[in-house]
């Protein structure tokens, strides 16, 4: 493997390349596993680079597309794909689980919500809340998966408030997942779903001091104390 | 032009196959997409155009060029939709790397303007301040963070080139560096914000 094509990996995978070189990476590329490999990697990093510059499209272009695609005909599968499992465990989430609704266009209301099971409403208050400390100038975030899902705490001490993002925990039928803040040994509630419920997302105060944050699962309704074990617990950032 | 979706993105998130509070499966649904189900591609293109469409604005600038860009990457995932293969990326990434790659094919073939220069080097990438999915603020916050983590030379290489649509050799005539260093700099860079994106999700 030449290291002075390998090295082109990054700009390949930006579309930074002229056509021929690009051409000529490819080929390379489809030699070289390890390249291939890394391709595969950054190429997933590059796609997170999109979630910065989201934008509506006009409603127009949705009927266009879908009209448009309705009058083309399909390509067949081509080529047989070869076969490379995905790695996906290093990967923070993309946009998972949506779990902010707007209620009612242009009043800036929210609801926040589980997609499933019962909608939680909170005051258009509290919902700007929740996007004043997701912007605060001070937030820490603290992504951790658990058991195929995930969960996101931003906290602010300026503000001392903190907001949970939880996706996709295991079912728990008749069971509710608990949020809590850990200070030391000491935990304190951050937060309850529903019933069965798997993701959503809470707001809460009180984090100054916290050094560590836990989900457990508990009785519909919730306990004061966090069943043991708990589901996950890890130190914030 | 290669063709996109022969490379080889990675899936951003996993998708348990009971997660019924997420978003929809996305990779499920270009399985249905490639049968011919146009629900299915509806409800692809309602979860990605914002994406697709937002970066595309971002390459080309002009919001009708964007619209075109968009729809011809939208119009590539149906047509091709049986040549997307989950096991190589997340459907995501799949349309995400047609529509970059269709937006840079757009601008590299008009020539880039001085004024497209200007505006690549100096404008921010653009904050979102209106109703949003919390959770995808989340995720943005992560990127912006893990792209503030790199080098200046680091995160400038690889926005002019992502955002701004330029080959490596143009990122170092703008910013004055040398082929190897810019080509270097672009792939550490993706390393690190790969690995400060992986970690972070741990």
């Amino acid at each position: 493997m030449s290291t002075d094509i390998h090295a082109l990996a990054g700009a390949y995978v930006l579309d930074a390349l002229s056509d021929t070189e690009r051409a000529e990476f490819a080929r390379h590329a489809a030699a070289c596993p390890s390249c291939a490999a890394e391709v595969a990697e950054l190429a997933g990093t590059v796609t997170r680079l999109a979630d910065l510059t989201r934008t509506a499209p006009p409603a127009r272009l949705r009927q266009r597309v879908l009209a448009q695609a309705g009058r083309t005909r399909q390509a067949g599968p081509g080529r047989v794909p070869a076969a490379a499992p995905a790695r996906w465990h290093r990967w923070a989430a993309g946009v998972a689980a949506a779990v902010v609704v707007a209620a009612g266009a242009g009043t800036g209301g929210f609801v926040l919500g589980d997609r499933h099971g019962a909608q939680a409403p909170v005051r258009a208050g509290e919902a700007d809340r929740v996007l004043a400390v997701l912007g605060a100038a001070d937030a820490r975030v603290t992504t951790r998966e658990v058991a195929g899902g995930r969960v996101t705490v931003v906290l602010s001490d300026t503000m001392d408030a903190g907001v949970a993002s939880v996706a996709a925990l295991p079912a728990a039928p008749g069971r509710a997942y608990q949020l809590w803040l850990i200070r030391g040994s000491t935990p304190s509630p951050a937060g309850l779903l529903g019933t069965g419920v798997t993701g959503a997302v809470r707001l809460f105060t009180g984090v100054r001091g916290a050094d560590a944050f836990g989900v457990s699962l508990e009785p519909p309704g919730g306990s004061a104390q966090p069943s043991r074990p708990l589901v996950t617990s890890f130190p914030l950032g | 032009m290669s063709q996109p979706y022969q490379r080889r993105p990675r899936r951003v998130a996993p998708v348990p196959p009971a997660a019924a509070g997420d978003a929809p499966d996305l990779d499920a649904l270009m399985r249905r997409v490639a049968r011919g189900d146009e629900a299915a591609f509806a409800t692809v293109y309602d979860e990605l155009s914002a994406r697709a469409y937002g970066l595309a604005r971002r390459i080309v600038r002009d919001p009708a060029l964007a619209e075109e860009v968009t729809q011809e990457a939208m119009l590539d995932a149906w047509r091709l939709a049986a040549r997307f293969d989950p096991d190589r990326g997340s459907a995501a990434s799949w349309i995400l790397t047609i529509t970059h790659r269709r937006a840079v094919d757009r601008v590299r073939s008009e020539q880039a303007s001085a004024q497209r220069v200007r505006a690549a080097a100096t404008e921010e990438v653009p904050y979102d301040q209106v109703v949003e999915e919390a959770t995808a603020r989340l995720e943005r916050q992560q990127v912006r963070r893990c792209l503030d983590g790199l080098t200046e030379l680091q995160r400038e290489a690889i926005t002019l080139a992502y955002y701004g649509g330029y080959t490596y050799r143009e990122v170092a005539d703008l910013l004055g560096a040398g082929l190897p260093t810019i080509k270097t700099r672009m792939r550490d860079g993706l390393i690190r914000l790969r690995d400060c994106l992986g970690v972070a999700a741990r």
